[in-house]
Parts: C-alpha cells; sequence; structure tokens
C-alpha cells in the first residue's frame, strides 16, 4: 500500500489494521539522515520539498506480515515529530490491548483532525472520538478564519 | 536479540548514544506487541470456534517490544547496534512521553519551521484582505 498524504489518516488506518490483528502488526520508525538522502537525489513526487534541499526524513510504516498490509507516511518536519510520537503511543495502547484512550492527545492533533474530521468518523472504535475532535478542529478553525487548506483536502475524499 | 533486553531507561541513554553516533544512513525504530518471548506470559489462549481471534480481546493488557536498530547489515555487520526494550502495559504513557522527548532533541535533520516565510506570506495576505488571519495564525498556535 502506499504513502497515505497526512498524518490523521495514517493513524485511522493503522488503528484499523492493528484492531484486525493486534499481534503481528507491527509499526516501524525510519530516521534517514539528510546526507543518505541527498546521495540518492531522485526526484521525489511524493515530497513537496524543492528537490535542492535535502532534510532528513521520518517515515512511519504500519506492517502486518500476516496479511501483507503495509501503512506508510513520510515527512520531514521537525514540527510533526512531537505529534507523531504521540500518535504511536497511542497506537501502542491498542497494541497492549488496553483501550485506546483518547482524551488529552486532541490537543495537539486538532489541526490534522480538521483536515480529516469526516473519516475520523468512520472508524469503529473511535466514531465517538471523531465528533468530539470535530468539534475541536471547527473551533481552531473558528479562530483562524477558516484555514482554505483543510477545505480543499475534504473534498478530495 | 539473545543479549537480552535493557530496561527502558538504559533504553533511552543507548537510543541516544545511537543517534548522536550516526551521521548517515538510517535509524530503525519498532514497536510490536510481545507475544513471543520464553519469561513472558502471552495470555492468549488457542482460538476456539466460540472464539475464532483470541488476540483481538485479550484477558489482561500485554506489553510491547520497542527495538531501535542502526540498520548495519551484510559488510558492516559489525558496527550494527540493535537495542530492545520492553515496556509493560501500565508503563506506556510514561515511556512514550519521554520516547517522544528523546526522538524531538534527537531527530535534528528534519526541516525547521521557516518563520520568515510565514511573515511574509501571512503580511502579504494582510494587505490583500485587510486584516485576515489564515494559515500563519495556525502554525504559530500549534508551536
Amino acid at each position: 500500500m502506499p504513502y497515505l498524504a497526512t498524518a490523521q489518516e495514517w493513524l485511522t488506518q493503522s488503528t484499523l489494521l492493528l484492531q484486525a490483528r493486534p499481534s503481528t502488526t507491527r509499526i516501524t520508525t525510519k530516521y534517514t539522515h539528510a546526507s543518505t538522502i541527498a546521495k540518492k537525489s531522485k526526484s521525489k513526487p511524493r515530497r513537496n520539498a524543492p528537490p535542492t534541499e535535502s532534510t532528513a526524513l521520518l517515515t512511519l510504516k504500519t506492517y502486518d506480515p500476516a496479511s501483507g498490509a503495509t501503512l506508510k507516511y513520510e515527512t520531514d518536519k521537525a514540527a510533526e515529530v512531537g505529534r507523531l510520537m504521540m500518535i504511536l503511543g497511542r497506537l501502542g495502547r491498542g497494541m497492549a490491548g488496553l483501550e485506546v484512550r483518547e482524551e488529552g492527545a486532541e490537543g495537539e492533533v486538532k489541526e490534522e483532525v480538521k483536515e480529516e474530521g469526516r473519516e475520523d468518523g468512520k472508524v469503529l472504535g473511535g466514531a465517538g472520538d471523531g465528533k468530539a475532535a470535530q468539534q475541536g478542529g471547527k473551533a481552531a478553525g473558528g479562530a483562524a478564519g477558516g484555514g482554505g487548506k483543510g477545505k480543499k483536502k475534504k473534498g478530495k475524499k | 536479540m539473545s543479549k537480552g533486553h535493557l530496561s527502558n531507561d538504559d533504553f533511552f541513554q543507548k537510543l541516544s548514544q545511537l543517534f548522536e553516533s550516526s551521521t548517515h544512513g538510517s535509524i530503525y525504530l519498532s514497536q510490536k506487541r510481545m507475544v513471543y518471548g520464553e519469561n513472558v506470559n502471552t495470555g492468549t489462549p488457542e482460538s476456539t470456534p466460540g472464539q475464532p481471534f483470541p488476540d483481538l480481546s485479550p484477558s489482561q493488557p500485554l506489553p510491547l517490544i520497542v527495538r531501535a536498530s542502526n540498520g548495519k547489515s551484510k559488510e558492516k555487520r559489525d558496527k550494527k547496534v540493535k537495542l530492545s526494550t520492553i515496556v509493560e502495559a501500565d508503563a506506556l504513557e510514561g515511556f512514550f512521553a519521554k520516547y517522544a522527548d528523546v526522538c524531538k532533541t534527537s531527530m535534528s535533520g528534519l526541516k525547521k519551521r521557516d518563520r520568515s516565510k510565514q511573515k511574509e506570506k501571512l503580511k502579504a495576505k494582510k494587505r490583500k484582505q485587510g486584516g485576515g488571519a489564515a494559515a500563519g495564525t495556525v502554525e504559530v498556535k500549534k508551536s
């Protein structure tokens, strides 16, 4: 399976995969140094960074060897690390067989949820959370005067 | 792997060192439910017709195994570093809080947020709309 467009989408899909196969699914986080990326400087269309400046890359991969399902997300933004690690913690709870608690985590995910809030509602276990998150997202959207970016993404799916 | 697992604190210490020592290539971190292991009771019974997937709802929370590696293999095998630690379910929260801190400080090669560009954008937008507070505000709030 290919790269997912947003961290939120990756979280949603990974949650579903973990719910289905909690014992075999693993999550790998790969941090690639900038020098290594500069070496293989092929044009990567999935990265929206200009190809001239190379930064390190962080790739998240959820893989279930039993079914072969693979979910990937890639970023080069330092600002996303904190949020992604928090997502890993959340998915870790699911892995451990604990109930995936959602509150307290919303503050940071807010911005992404604004873009993907509708999809969140589709998740079986996360249905209730999707609602709450959407409200949070709306509040943030109102304060920001409604980003055009979010609207565009919603229309896509 | 047979060398045994590190305690969570040792793991973080070694992980920081691993990040510091590596300058190129990749660092791999992985997390998985701990199912196989001689001293760990998996708590997952055999599947029965009544409950075909017992691992979906384990009777007790299971620990996770978190691994880190610098991905050196083949001819560089001797430089390979492998770390692993087992995180008990009740220690997850604290573990990931620390884990996030270590990663945030160690993954320094990622792109920093470019504030100068955003400021320009914001100014341009303000000029156009007269007081519109769009993307820039959201970005600043997040930090």
